[in-house]
C-alpha cells in the first residue's frame, strides 16, 4: 500500500469523525449484520463439531467396508484383484476380503454370518471379547456379536464351548428346498460396538466359503484406516476402484450434508441483515458526498483527480467496513458466549440427560477464518456499496460543486 | 512585456438556452503581472477564471500558458494543470471543515505525491507568511473570514504555483479586512512574483492590482 493511500485513510477517519452519530448508526448497522452471520455460523459449526465428536467417539470410525458398486449400470462385484487394490490404497493400515450369508438356529432365530480369515478379525474388526476369545484358522469355532450373542443365550440357552446347529436353506432345480445343517462353535462374545457387528456371527472365511457361501467371489472388502483423518481419503480410494464403502464415515457425511444445508439457509437469512448494512453504508455515502458537494469541488481545483476522488469515498466506506466488521465479530463473538453460557444448561433441561454433554463444551464455535471472512465480508460489502456514491463524487462538475451551497 | 505566462484567445462560453457567459475574450497575463477583473454581475468574470484555471472549457478559443495551448478535452492534462500551474481562492467556505489551517494549506501537496515532512514543513512558513504562523493547528470554524481567506491563499502558494486566480477573495468581509486581503495579495505578488488574476466587486480594491479588467456581459470592455 502506497503512503498516499495511507494518508487518504487517514483522512477518511478524520471526515468520519466529523460525523460522528450518522457513522455509528452505520457501522451497528453493518456490525449487527456481521455479527447475525458471525453467531449463526458459529452455531451451526459447534453444532456439526459436536454431532461429528459424538460419532467419532461413540462409534468406529476407521473401519470401512467395501461393497460390489455400482458403475453406469454394472454391477462392480469384488473381484480378489479389487480387494488387493483395497488393501493397498494410501491410508489403509489393513484390510480382509468377506462373504455373508444367511443361515437359521433350530430355534428359527436367522443369524447373519460373517466369514472373515482368522488374522482379519484381529487385524482388521479388532474386537474386545465380552467373553471368551476368538476363532482360530481352518477351525469351526465362531465369535458372536453382542446383541446376536445375548439373543441365542436369552431364548436358545446357546453358551460360549456348547456346539451351535445352523441349518443353510438352499432350493434345488425344482424349487424344492434342501436344508443343510453345520454345527459350529461358538468361542467368543464380542462387546457391544455400535454398529451392525453386535447382529452378525463371525467365522472363518474358509468355513463360510466351506459352507457355500461367497459363491468364488467376496461379498465385500473389511479395511481399517490408519486413522480418522485418514477414512474419507480411504473411502474416495474405495470409490475410485469402482466398490462402495459404507462405515459410521457416512454418518459423518450425512451430518456435515446437513449442517451445511442448515449453515447455508442461516447464513441466507443472516446475510440479508448485512446487506441491508450494506444499503445504510450506500445511503450514508450518498448522503456525504452530496453535503460535501463543494468540498469535492474545492479538492478537484487544488488537484485532486477523479481518480483521488473515488480513492478519497471508497477510503472512508472500507473504514466504515472495518469499524463495522470488527464491531460485528466483536458482537458476534459476545453472542457465542452467550451461548454457551445459557444454552447449553438450557438445552440440558429442556431435552434432558442426552445433551448433558453440552453443559461443558462449546455449542457456538467461533474460528479465526469465521472472524476474517465476517471482517472481509463486511469490508467488501462497504467497498461495494460506496462505488456509486464514489462514481457520483469523482463527477461532479467541479465548477458546479463550488457554487453549490453545499 | 516579456513573453506572458497565460494567453487566452477568442474565448467564449455558451450554455445551452441561448446564454453567452463569455463572448471572444482575448487575455494576456505577463509573468509577475496583478491583473484586477471588474464587472458587474452576471458579466462573466467567474466563468473567465474557472476556463483559465482549468476547471472549465471554453465552447470556443484557446488557453495557452507558458506558451503550452491547454487541451480541454484531456482531463489527466487539466488535472496535472490545476495541480502544478494555478491556485485557486474562491469567494468563501474554501476550506475542508475537518482539517486543520496547516492540513487545509497542505492538501494541494496531497494530490502532488510530496512526502508529508516536506508538506508541514512548507504549510507552516505559508501560513506564517500570512501572518497565521500561531493558528496552524486550528480548525475554520474556529477561524474569522479574514483568517480563513488568509489560509486559502497560503493553500494557493504552496504548489509553488505560478498563477494565482482568485474569486471575489473578499466577497464576504468587510472593508478592512478586505484592504488587508489585497494588501497580501500585492505583498506576494511583489514579494514571490507571482501572477495573480483576482476578481473583485470593488473599484478601490482593484487599485491595490497593476492593471484592471472590466467586463460587460461577457465582454472585455476595459
Ligand atoms: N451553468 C450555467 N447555466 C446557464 N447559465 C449560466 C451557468 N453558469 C453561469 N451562467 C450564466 O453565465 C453568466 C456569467 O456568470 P458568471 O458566474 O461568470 O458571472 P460573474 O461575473 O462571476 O457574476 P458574479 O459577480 O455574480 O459572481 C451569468 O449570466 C450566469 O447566469
Ligand atoms: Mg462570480
Amino acid at each position: 500500500m502506497n503512503s498516499r493511500l495511507i494518508e487518504f485513510f487517514q483522512l477518511a477517519v478524520r471526515q468520519l469523525s466529523r460525523r460522528r452519530f450518522r457513522v455509528i448508526l452505520t457501522v451497528a448497522g453493518i456490525a449487527i449484520g456481521v455479527a447475525a452471520l458471525v453467531g449463526t455460523v458459529a452455531l451451526g459449526e459447534g453444532i456439526r463439531t459436536q454431532a461429528v465428536e459424538a460419532i467419532r467417539t461413540q462409534s468406529d470410525l476407521t473401519l470401512i467396508e467395501a461393497l460390489p458398486g455400482v458403475e453406469g449400470n454394472v454391477l462392480q462385484l469384488v473381484t480378489p484383484t479389487r480387494a488387493t487394490a483395497a488393501g493397498s490404497l494410501p491410508g489403509v493400515a489393513s484390510s480382509a476380503p468377506v462373504v455373508r450369508g444367511t443361515f437359521a438356529t433350530k430355534g428359527q432365530t436367522y443369524v447373519q454370518v460373517v466369514g472373515v480369515p482368522a488374522d482379519g478379525l484381529d487385524g482388521v474388526l479388532r474386537p474386545t471379547y465380552l467373553r471368551g476369545s476368538g476363532f482360530s484358522p481352518g477351525s469351526d469355532q465362531v465369535v458372536l456379536g453382542a446383541a446376536l450373542g445375548e439373543k441365542l443365550q436369552r431364548y436358545e440357552g446357546v453358551r460360549i464351548g456348547d456346539p451351535l446347529v445352523l441349518v443353510r436353506r438352499s432350493y434345488d432345480a425344482q424349487g424344492r428346498p434342501i436344508d443343510e445343517e453345520t454345527t459350529v462353535l461358538p468361542v467368543g462374545v464380542m462387546e457391544e460396538r455400535g454398529d451392525a457387528y453386535d447382529q452378525v456371527l463371525l467365522m472363518d472365511l474358509d468355513l463360510a466359503v466351506r459352507l457355500g457361501e461367497g459363491d468364488g467371489g467376496y461379498s465385500g472388502i473389511l479395511i481399517r484406516a490408519e486413522g480418522p483423518d485418514r477414512v474419507f481419503s480411504v473411502a474416495e480410494g474405495v470409490r475410485g476402484i469402482g466398490l462402495s464403502p459404507r462405515g459410521s464415515f457416512e454418518q459423518i457425511e450425512a451430518v456435515n450434508r446437513m449442517m451445511d444445508m442448515v449453515v447455508i439457509f442461516l447464513g441466507i437469512f443472516a446475510g440479508l441483515s448485512l446487506l441491508v448494512g450494506g444499503l445504510m453504508i450506500a445511503s450514508t455515502m450518498i448522503t456525504s458526498v452530496y453535503e460535501r458537494t463543494r468540498e469535492i469541488g474545492i479538492a478537484m481545483a487544488v488537484g485532486a483527480s477523479e481518480g483521488d476522488v473515488m480513492e478519497m469515498i471508497l477510503a472512508e466506506c472500507a473504514v466504515l467496513g472495518v469499524i463495522g466488521g470488527a464491531c460485528g465479530d466483536l458482537l458476534g463473538v459476545c453472542f457465542a458466549m452467550v451461548l454457551n453460557i445459557l444454552g447449553g444448561p438450557f438445552l440440558a433441561s429442556r431435552f434432558g440427560d442426552a445433551f448433558l454433554g453440552l453443559l461443558d463444551t462449546e455449542i457456538a464455535l467461533v474460528t479465526w477464518p469465521l472472524l476474517a471472512a465476517g471482517l472481509l465480508l463486511a469490508v467488501g460489502l462497504s467497498l461495494l456499496a460506496g462505488l456509486y456514491p464514489a462514481w457520483k463524487a469523482s463527477h461532479l462538475n467541479p465548477v458546479e460543486a463550488i457554487r453549490s451551497g453545499r | 512585456m516579456s513573453s506572458p505566462i497565460l494567453e487566452a484567445r477568442g474565448l467564449s462560453r455558451h450554455y445551452p438556452g441561448g446564454v453567452r457567459a463569455l463572448e471572444g475574450v482575448d487575455l494576456r497575463l505577463g509573468r509577475g503581472e496583478f491583473v484586477a477583473v471588474i464587472g458587474r454581475s452576471g458579466s462573466g468574470k467567474s466563468t473567465l477564471l474557472n476556463i483559465v484555471g482549468g476547471l472549465d472549457a471554453p465552447s470556443e478559443g484557446s488557453v495557452a500558458v507558458n506558451g503550452t495551448l491547454l487541451d480541454f478535452s484531456n482531463r489527466r492534462a487539466l488535472v496535472s494543470f490545476r495541480r502544478e500551474m494555478v491556485g485557486f481562492v474562491f469567494q468563501q467556505f474554501n476550506l475542508i471543515p475537518s482539517l486543520t489551517a496547516r492540513e487545509n494549506v497542505e492538501y494541494p501537496l496531497l494530490f502532488n505525491y510530496r512526502p508529508p515532512a516536506e508538506r508541514q514543513e512548507k504549510a507552516n512558513a505559508l501560513l506564517a507568511m500570512v501572518g497565521l504562523g500561531d493558528r496552524a493547528s486550528h480548525y475554520p470554524g474556529q477561524l474569522s473570514g479574514g483568517e480563513q481567506q488568509r489560509v486559502a491563499i497560503a493553500r494557493a502558494l504552496v504548489a509553488d504555483s505560478p498563477l494565482i486566480l482568485a474569486d471575489e477573495p473578499t466577497g464576504n468581509l468587510d472593508s478592512a479586512t478586505s484592504e488587508g486581503i489585497f494588501s497580501l495579495l500585492q505583498r506576494l505578488n511583489r514579494e514571490r512574483g507571482v501572477t495573480l488574476l483576482v476578481v473583485t466587486h470593488e473599484r478601490e480594491l482593484a487599485s491595490y492590482a497593476d492593471r484592471t479588467i472590466e467586463m460587460r456581459d461577457g465582454r472585455v470592455v476595459a
